[in-house]
Parts: C-alpha cells; structure tokens; sequence
C-alpha cells in the first residue's frame, strides 16, 4: 500500500516535470519561430524596465505602427491577385523571413518581416510588462514579498531619470502650448492622471486657487517661476487672441532681504522673455498709491492697518475708525497722501472741513472725539514711518504687467503684515473697479511670515468672482495658516491643484489626494528565503499620493495634487536672459513710466568725462548708486530738471538753415 | 537729397534691394518709413523730375510695391502694400494714410527733408527714426501711454559735428494744444531714457543720461504761442527745447493746387 501510494507521488512529480518540460519547450519553439516578433517584444520589454516606461507607451507605439502597416498591406493587395493573398499576407512574410534568413540576406529578412514583427512584438512586449508591473503590485510577482518594494523604487529612480533625461533637450517642454497649456516638466509617473511625457495644466488651472508647499532648496522658486511666466506669456497670447483680458501678475514676496532683490531681478528677466513689457518691484522701483481706494475702503483699510487690543480696548478702536471716517470722507473729498490725512486728524481741520456741509451728528462726534484725535494721528504716524512711502503713490497696478512685492518680513513681520494687507485691499479694489479688466493672479510666496494679519482665505471666497486668482506658497504645511481649520481651508480651496515639493510633514495635504483601491497579496513562507506563490489577496485602500515618496522627492521634483490625482514630475528650469551688464542694479531706481516721479537715488552723482575731445558733447554717466534710495519730493526728480547740467552746443545755425530764424510768438 | 554716389543721406541704412537701383530703394524705404509721401515730396526725395518720379510710382504699382491716389488736396500720395514693405524689410502693418493725418504727415516728411538737405546732417551721416518705426518697436500689445515724437534724429558720435552723439527728438506741431498738455509732453520727452519698446520700468530711470539731448519743435504760426508758452512753463529745462516754425512746404497745399 505505502509502496503504491510511493509510486503514485513519484508518478505525479515525473508527470509534472515532463509537462513542464513540454510546456517550456512549446513555449520556446514559438518563441524561436516567432523570433522577430520576440526580439521587437524582448527589445520593448527592456527598454521600458530600463526607462520606467508605462505599458500604455508601448501600446501606443504599436498603434502608431498602423499607417505602416496599411501601406504595406495596400502595396501587397496591389500585386495579390486575391484577397485570400492579401490575408495570407503576415504568413507570406514569416516565411519569407526565413527563407532569406537561411540565404544570409538578414537586413531583407528583417525588412520583409518588419510590418508585421515591431506592431506584433510591441504589443507582446506591452503586455509582458503589464503583467510583470501588476504581478509586483498585488505582491504576487517576485521571490519575495520585498521583491516588490524594491521593484517600485528601482522603476522610480529609472522614470527620475528618464524625465531628467528628457527635460535637458532643449524645446522639449514648450512653456506654453496649444490649448492654453502650460509646460511645468515632465511626466515621472502619474497616477489617477492621464500620463505623458510632458507635464502640462490648463491656463484656467492657474486662473484658480493653487497651493504649493516645500522647503528651501527643494526647487520651490524654480517652479513658481515656471508658472508665472507661464500664465503671462499664455495670458498675453490669449489676450492678443481676443480671449481674454490681458494679464497681471502680482507676486507679494514675503520673505524680503537681499534673497527677494536677486530674485525680483530674475522675475523680471524671466516674465520679460515671456512677453512682459514691463515689471515694477515694489517698493524699492515702484509705489502704488493707497489714497486711490474708494473712501470707504479706504477708512477701512486704514483702521484695520493698526492693531487694536481686546476688551476695553475695542473701543479706541471704535473711536479711531469714527475719526479716520470723518477725516476721509470729509466733504472736500478723500486725502491725497499720508501727510494730508495726518493734516487732517486735529480738532481744527475737522471742525472747519465739517462748517459748511457737516451734519450735527458729524459735529458731534467731531466734538466728543477730539481729546482722542493726537492719539490717533501718532499712531496713523508710526504707522506710516514704519510702512514707508511705496503706498503713498503715485501709481497703481494698471501700470505694468507684473508687480513684484518685496515685503520685509524676515525682519519687520509687522511691517510686512500691513504692507501685505494694504496691498491686497488696494489689489481688490483694482479688481473691481480698475480702468480695465484683467485676468490677475495673486502669488504670495512664503506666506507665514503674514499670515497672522492677511485672511487670505476670506479672499479665496470672493476672489473668484473678481477675476482674482490666489497661488499661496510656504514652506510647511503649518506655514499656511495658524490655525488647522485655517490651513485647511486654504488648501481645500485650491481648487487649481497643490504642489507639494519636498516636505517632512505630508500626511495633511496627500490625505487630500484621497485613496485608491489596491490588491494586496500575502504570501506562504515556505522557509526563509523561500516565499510560496500562494496565499490570499485583499483589497485595501493607500493614498494616492505617497507621503514616503513625498518625503524622498529630490531638487525639482514634485507632486501635483489635483482631483484626487497625483503626477509626480520634474520641473523644467526657465533660462532668463543674463542681466544687463554694467547698468544701474536693479535693486535702487528703475521706476516704471508713469508709476511715480518720486523714487531717486539719494547719492546719485553725475559723473562727466573730464576732459572731452575737442568737438564732441561731453557725456555724462549715472555713477551707481551707492546705497539704499531713500525717497525724495516729486519735484526733485522732474523730467524739467536739467540732468547733465552741461551746457548743449549751439545748434541754432542748423536750425537757421534746415528751418529758417526762431520766430517769436 | 539722392546723393551722386546713389547713396541717399534720407533712407535707412541697409535697405537695398539686389534687384533694384540704389535709388529707387531708397525712395522705396522712405515711403514705407514715412507712412506716405505726396508725389512733390518723393520727387525731392528721389532728386528726379516730376515727370520722372510719375514714371518711378508706376513701376511701383505695376510691381504691386506700392499704391497711390489722390487722398486729398495736392498731388497724388504713394505708400506700400504688403508687398513693398516686405520687399523693403520693413516689418510694418500696411495701410493707407489716414485723411486725419496728411497734414501731418506731410508736414514731418518736410521736416525730415528740410533737416536732410543741410550740409551738416550729410557731413554727419544722421539717421533719421521714423515714427513708425518707434511705434513698431513698441508694438501693439498694451495701450499706448507714452508720447512717441515724430521722429529722432540720431547723430553719431564721430560725427563732425559739436552736438555729435546725441539725439533729438522731433515734434510738428500744426494745432494748439492746451499748454498742460504740451508741458506734459515736453517734459516726457525730456525725462525719457530708455529707448522705445523697452520695459516701462527703463523708460525714465533718474540719474540715467536722458535719451533725447533736446526736442526740436517745428510749429504752425497757430500753434506757435502754445508751445512756446509750455517751454515758458518748463523753466531751466527749456533751454533743452528748441522751437522753429515749419519748413517751406511742409503744410499741405490748398485744394486749388494743381496736381502733377
């Protein structure tokens, strides 16, 4: 009995073996009959292991096959005297492969086979690589369970590569293509998301609400940069299209110093090359003018500049906001700088201002206030020292095509927490009531140095609606905001998608990605290291966006989080142009035409040659400035002023002869 | 105005056409550079008769280079097609003179020739910047808020001349403006810096060499009082401001004037 039962067990492996040899055999005879199909699959089938590839690229390469194998079939039905000829065609050509190959005429052969090997063999090879792909990621494929982690981050560094790879052709990610799209880099992988090579989103993308999130050093500038002058150079060819209202770019830079000078210098060659005719730096280049808001903003504005205390303090508050309303919305009309509404704040003025056209309620108030009107214009004072002169005008966002903010917020996080909320009042009131529309987008880098004092979010809400798109960028997720209900608000709006950079702490922006459904397989150890191919699978739910692969992304590298989707992709740098070499920095004085006449180098000294040829005008250079510009008066730097303060050549004989004697009026 | 050597002291350099006379081209180029140019003015241009510079714009049209018609009062006015400025290099919009503007144009075309025919601006090999051409460098993607003049007059810097190396700024001025406007634009032209069709933000850039060294006012005997007044306003950057009353010629001829 036990000899039987033997036998039975060595019967049924011997049977086993011969089937596997026969079934291995088989699988080799076709695989050798089939060879130039094999070859094209094995080649395929390498080449995207070796690339990263998706199976989907070497379906589409099969597809792409198909005009040159209808020609081949057109030519074989033009000489086949039936159709069974014409389906007898692929067997004709396997054949004949052969038979050349025999002869030794291989480039023939292969020729000859060609229309029917690569499509066929591409499609093999596709669907080897699918199978390999799905096997490892339901944990079925490999020696071992790890075989598939290490799978995955191998095929990763592969498609990293690949994309790097491809982002260094040159014109290999167009910054704006058709469609209105807009080349951020290239595809590393995607998931949920359509896959490509080239990582492009639509113009209304960046026309909503984005966040982008990553630390220093992680290629967070080089990708804004991207998207900025993506929107500008798409938004100006819309714009010259008739699609849309031209574009205006407002980046508040919060972070400020030098960093922030360098960078509005590369902003500005950047947007220039993407079609912007002109980008004003505020404030050390260009001034806008707070007095432009509507006086009812602008009492609001300005009340809400200063900080008020809590309690009893609420109502200094109130009596501050009473007198900065009386004094704004005075009947000759609102003020015209800092130093008229400071004019302004003293018992006399309002009394007189009020005389004629007050109501009693005005006088009042005017009355019962007064002994609070010195307190109020010391603080309105401090407040101006401490916001400089770039809100006091003359100037306003119409002006150019780009603004870029240098807000101090390193070093004077107050100051620059009201300078960032005068300068979005005074955006949303351009926004409403500006001379033109235009398609505007707000970008506020590193926004936790204001994000104390700015609710941005109350500006998401109604932005949308004012043509107003806001792009947040910070360097964690608790640089959002300082609180978690704020942070989330911000990021679930973002309606344009996040970009989530390098980041230690993930896990709250990924979860917005939400989950997808995979198969997980666990398997029998047999006895280490020896896995068993069996076991049991279950469905389970991981993030979309993978918070390890997140954490591991290197410089460029970043996720975009959209409709709970993920592409993975490296950013395509922007090249600007060099600086210009041997003109003014960019730094003191280049105020845009007709933003202000007030921004002047204070130590700018003409320099004159000295001692010019004889014959020749003397030429005079602007020596550079050596410091920081403080501001003088208007007057000082008119168009009227002399700025060589040499006397010009006498030019009147010319004149005499090509025009005749100067005539009196 | 064609010089012997058929070297034109008028047209823009490097306009040539293999296939052309040195001549003709340059007319070519003036035309185009000018907007449009009333016969008489194209007969100075060329240096040819009247009867000539007929048989000259028929070429043209024949050729399909330019176009001509009486748009008013004078003689015919030519300018080019589509064709003509391609043929020149000339990367303009092409278009007829508009009614509104003859006078105008007829009056810088005068200045231009009345400044060109002076021995010093051939000695210096000046150069003349059309205001088309500025207006193409500016393009036409925003809102035009800068004053663009007339024309430059660029003088090199080995030009033997004592104002060599600057430039001027050119301004025809046939009606009275109010005097803001004209202090306005005298002290935009004066202030400029950059060049035009750069960024807003070079345009006047204070402790920069200004672009324009002077403005020469060339006035109508109406709007004469304006603009010396507005020079008045200006004060010490006045002197940077040069007024004459328009060359012999330049005002368009009265209706009754025969045409050639």
């Amino acid at each position: 009995m036990i000899g039987r039962w033997l036998s039975l067990l060595a019967a049924q492996a011997i049977i086993r073996i011969v089937a596997g040899a026969v079934t291995l055999a088989a699988a080799l005879a076709v695989t050798v009959a089939a060879a130039p199909v094999s070859l094209v699959a094995a080649a395929a089938l390498a080449i995207a292991w070796l690339r990263g590839w998706e199976p989907r690229r070497l379906f589409t390469a099969a597809a792409w096959c198909a005009p040159m194998v209808a020609v081949w079939l057109v030519g074989t039905a033009r000489t086949a005297p039936t159709w069974q000829h014409v389906a007898a065609a692929p067997y004709r050509a396997w054949t004949g492969f052969w038979h050349l190959a025999a002869t030794g005429a291989v480039p023939h052969a292969a020729a000859t086979i060609a229309p029917v090997a690569v499509p066929l063999g591409l499609v093999a090879g596709g669907l080897a690589w699918s199978y390999r792909i799905r096997s490892l990621a339901a944990g079925a494929g490999g020696l071992s369970p790890a075989a598939a982690v290490a799978f995955d981050q191998r095929q990763w560094q592969r498609q990293a590569r690949a994309a790097r790879a491809r982002i260094a052709a040159p014109g290999s990610v167009p910054l704006t293509m058709r469609n209105d799209l807009i080349g951020a880099g290239a595809v590393i992988r995607s998931v949920r998301h359509r896959g490509g090579l080239v990582a492009a989103i639509g113009y209304q993308r960046l026309r909503s609400h984005q966040v982008v999130i990553g630390t220093t050093g992680t290629g967070k500038t080089t990708l804004l940069l991207r998207l900025w002058a993506g929107f500008m150079a798409t938004g100006l060819r819309r714009h010259a299209a008739g699609l849309g209202a031209p574009p205006l770019l407002v980046v508040l830079d919060c972070k400020g110093g030098s960093d922030a000078r360098r960078l509005a210098d590369r902003v500005r060659r950047v947007l220039r090359q993407a079609g912007a005719r002109s980008t004003a730096i505020w404030p050390d280049e260009a001034s806008l003018s707070l007095w432009s808001l509507p006086p009812r903003q602008l009492t609001s504005t300005l009340v809400d500049l200063i900080e008020h205390g809590t309690g009893s303090a609420a109502y200094y508050a109130d009596v501050m906001e009473a007198l900065v309303g009386l004094a704004v919305e005075a009947p000759c009309g609102p003020p015209v700088s800092a130093a008229d509404l400071l004019a302004r704040l003293e018992p006399g003025w309002l009394s007189m201002a009020y005389a004629a056209a007050g109501t009693a309620a005005d006088h009042a108030m005017i009355r019962s206030a007064s002994r609070q009107l010195a307190d109020v214009a010391l603080r309105f004072r401090t407040l101006f020292r401490r916001l400089g002169s770039g809100l006091d005008g003359p100037g306003g966002f119409g002006d150019a095509d780009a603004w870029y903010c240098i807000l101090e917020g390193t070093d004077q996080i107050a100051v620059a927490e009201g300078q960032a909320r005068a300068l979005v009042d005074l955006l949303a009131s351009f926004a409403v009531r500006g001379p033109a529309r235009r398609e505007i987008l707000l970008a506020v880098d590193e926004f936790s140095a204001v994000s104390r004092r700015l609710p941005i979010w109350q500006l998401y809400e109604r932005a949308r609606s004012l043509g107003l798109a806001v792009q947040v960028s910070a360097q964690s997720w608790q640089g959002l905001g300082t609180s978690p209900d704020e942070r989330l608000r911000i990021a679930a709006s973002a309606e344009g998608g996040i970009w989530l950079l390098r980041t230690p702490e993930p896990e709250p922006v990924t979860a917005l990605a939400g989950t997808i459904r995979v198969v997980q397989t666990s398997r029998y150890l047999r006895r280490f290291p020896i896995w068993s191919h069996r076991g049991s699978s279950r469905v389970e739910e991981v993030p979309v966006a993978d918070p390890n692969l997140i954490r591991i992304l290197d410089v460029g590298q970043t996720a975009y989080i959209y409709r709970g989707g993920v592409t993975y992709l490296q950013v395509k740098r922007l090249v600007a142009a060099p600086a210009a070499v041997g003109g003014v920095p960019a730094s003191p004085a280049e105020p845009p035409a007709g933003l202000r006449a007030a921004a002047a180098p204070a130590e700018v000294s003409p320099r004159v040659d000295a001692a010019p040829p004889a014959g020749v005008s003397p030429r005079v250079d602007a020596a550079s400035p050596a410091g920081v510009s403080p501001r003088v008066d208007a007057g000082a730097g008119r168009s009227g002023a002399d700025p060589t303060a040499v006397p010009l050549p006498d030019i009147s004989l010319l004149l005499d002869a090509a025009f005749g004697p100067e005539h009196s009026p | 105005m064609i010089r012997a050597d058929g070297a034109s002291a008028l047209a823009a350099p490097g306009g040539r056409h293999p296939g052309r006379t040195g001549r003709h081209a340059d007319g070519l180029i003036f035309t185009g550079e000018m907007y449009g140019v009333q016969l008489d003015q194209l007969t100075t241009v060329l240096d040819v008769s009247q009867r000539s510079v007929g048989a000259i714009v028929a070429k043209w049209r024949t050729a399909g280079l330019a176009e001509a018609a009486r748009l008013g009062p004078g003689p015919r006015w030519v300018w080019l097609t589509r064709a003509g400025l391609a043929d020149c290099g000339l990367q303009y919009s092409p278009g007829v003179p508009g009614l509104a503007r003859l006078a105008h144009l007829r009056a810088v075309t005068g200045i231009r020739l009345a400044l060109a025919g002076t021995p010093q601006y051939a000695a210096a090999g000046a150069y003349w910047r059309s205001e088309r051409r500025l207006r193409a460098k500016i393009g036409g993607r925003l809102g035009l808020r800068e004053h663009v003049p007339d024309g430059e007059v660029h003088w090199p810097d080995s030009a033997p001349v004592p104002w060599a190396g600057e430039c001027w700024a050119i301004e025809a001025e046939l009606t009275p403006k109010t005097v803001a406007r004209t202090v306005m634009i005298m002290q935009e032209l004066l202030a400029r810096t950059g060049d035009y069709g750069c960024p807003a933000a070079q345009a006047r850039v204070l402790g920069r060499p200004p672009r324009h060294a002077r403005v020469i006012y060339l006035c109508s005997r109406a709007a004469l009082p304006t603009v010396a007044r507005a020079r008045a306003a200006l004060g010490s950057a006045g002197a940077r401001i040069e007024i004459r009353g328009l060359p012999d010629g330049a005002e368009l001829p009265s209706a009754g004037t025969t045409p050639p």
